[in-house]
């Protein structure tokens, strides 16, 4: 009877929910969307063609601005990948610092996420509150390197420095008390109606799409799928911890912000068990003056905040990288904002952008 | 839906409970800096502005113009020309300019410095680094060692 047809709506470049330079094309068919492309592109930066004219010891700084959220990560991934394209050995105990730093990284990482997401929801006051735990993180990275966001803390064969004096006390403080402001997140949002109504249903996928898409992390345990790097291929000392990988059971929105939220209490576990079983010795293992690896191709993955990070190197015997690649979780998991969104209403569109937990400076690179 | 949930939801259980939590955190010591007036206190070891530095005990300058931080430096904006040192054996730099524009505080420089005891180069603890023209940012030599090139935009 009546003429309708399906309404074209730019949301982003440039939206409060889209954390970065994303462009999503709706379709909608009055509130329903039918439609949804991500146009990504506005944050490219080259990094992968920059890292081939650099030396290795100058690319870790690059790799930071990839996930500037989960800088150790980054780090982490690409100096591991290093070390075993030139076969460095790492002492014991610098595997250590890396694991309490990039567990750290990881807390530090799903406050900003949990602060932003509510932002996005509706929920304010739990911005405040997550930015100031972050803030107790960021002032333990700045004492450990120097910088809080674009870290550059691990070297190849271990790190720069050991701990400063009175930083694992600093550490441990902090970790007894995330539990408990945790537990302050959860009464704020886990029973909240409005939360509820606004994360229950919303953006389900089902176990077997989300493998098919290839997400990672997050969300794809969310759909009850059990795999997580640090588990799956245990890298630097994750093997000789003790911790549970959440799942989920429904793929929906509030399985995943419960994931999360496990997710941190678990990084906290496996802190105090490194600082617990701290070794002694020496922090940085024996590196050669120059780095430079035999001709041979490369690919490591760590368990970063968001997902599976892969780092891909192929050497051509020199001192720089013949190439480089990257695989960010942020992109895979964005592909799959389509599926997600299908016949969700627009501001649903806002909670799913949320919930893939994407930084766009990591999906264009 | 279940009796529980239907009273709780009733007498808003969970709007009182988020109150609450919120009234608690109304009580907690306030974390907010009020920045010009209150500075925060840095970590000793915080990546500011990369500087050169003299000897503590006889003023002289430390660099002896090696060029390792220049060819580590991932920006490119460490500029080195090397010469003799006046008087004395070994060599110096004659002329170091460093880009602060394009310096990423990355902290690489400091790493293969060979000085002992202390680096030549070091991060200092300078961050108000804004200025009216780019110009301002080429710092040279002497800057970089003794003059404080950061202005002050105090009342
Ligand atoms: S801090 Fe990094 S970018 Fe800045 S001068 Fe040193 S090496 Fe170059
Ligand atoms: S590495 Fe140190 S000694 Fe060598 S040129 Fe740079 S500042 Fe001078």
């Amino acid at each position: 009877m009546f003429h309708t047809e399906i309404l074209e709506v730019n949301m982003g470049p440039q939206h409060p929910a889209t954390h970065g330079v994303l462009r999503v094309i709706l379709g909608l068919d009055g509130e329903t969307v039918v439609q949804c492309k991500p146009v990504i592109g506005y944050l490219h930066r080259g990094v992968e063609k920059l890292a081939e004219h650099k030396l290795y010891v100058m690319i870790p700084p690059l790799c930071d601005r990839l996930d500037y959220v989960g800088s150790a990560s980054q780090n982490l991934g690409y100096i591991q990948a290093v070390e075993k394209l030139c076969g460095i050995q790492v002492p014991e105990r610098g595997q250590y610092i890396r694991v309490i730093l990039a567990e750290l990284n990881r807390i530090s990482s799903h406050l900003v996420w949990l602060g932003t997401h509510g932002l996005d929801i509706g929920a304010m006051t739990v911005f405040f509150y997550t930015f100031r735990e972050r803030e107790m993180i960021l002032d333990l990275f700045e004492a450990f390197c120097g910088a809080r966001l674009t870290t550059n803390m691990f070297r190849i064969g271990g790190t720069l420095e050991d701990f400063p004096p009175g930083w694992i006390e600093g550490t441990r403080r902090f970790v007894d008390l995330l539990p408990s402001r945790i537990k302050e997140y959860e009464g704020l949002l886990s029973t909240n109606r409005i939360w509820l109504e606004r994360t229950k249903g919303v953006g389900v996928i089902s176990a077997e799409d989300a493998t098919n898409w290839g997400l990672t992390g997050p969300p794809l345990r969310g759909s009850g799928v059990n795999y997580d790097v640090r588990k799956a291929m245990p890298y630097a000392a994750y093997d000789r911890f003790e911790f549970e990988v959440p799942l989920g059971t429904h793929g929906d929105t509030y399985d995943r912000y419960l994931i999360r939220m496990e997710e941190m209490r678990q990084s906290a576990r496996i802190i105090r068990q490194a600082l617990d079983g701290l070794p002694g010795g020496d922090f940085r293992g024996k590196v050669p003056k120059k780095i430079k690896p035999p001709i041979a191709e490369i690919y490591h993955v760590i368990e970063g905040p968001r997902g599976e990070q892969g780092f891909y190197i192929k050497s051509d015997g020199t001192e720089k990288p013949y190439r480089m690649r990257f695989k960010s979780p942020s992109f895979v998991n964005l592909q799959a904002l389509p599926a997600l969104s299908n016949g969700a209403l627009v501001a649903d569109i806002v909670a799913i952008i949320g919930t893939l937990d994407i930084v766009l400076g990591d999906a264009d690179r | 839906m279940s009796v529980g949930t239907l009273v709780r939801r009733f007498f808003l259980v969970e709007m009182a409970q988020g109150m609450w939590i919120t009234l608690k955190n109304h009580f907690r010591p306030h974390i907010t800096m009020e920045y010009p007036r209150e500075r925060p206190a840095l970590a000793p070891r915080f990546r500011g502005v990369p500087r050169l530095r003299r000897d503590p005990g006889t003023a002289e300058e430390l660099c002896v113009g090696c060029l390792l931080c220049e060819q580590i430096c991932p920006d490119d904006c460490i500029s080195i020309v090397v010469d003799k040192r006046p008087g004395g054996k070994g060599k110096m730099a004659k002329s170091f300019i460093i880009d602060y524009e394009r310096c990423c505080f990355c902290g690489l420089c400091v790493d293969p410095c060979p000085t002992t005891p202390i680096t030549a180069i070091y991060m200092s603890h300078d961050y108000e680094l804004s200025d009216y023209s780019r110009q301002e940012f080429i710092t040279q030599r002497e800057a970089l060692v003794d003059g404080h090139p950061l202005k002050r935009y105090a009342k």
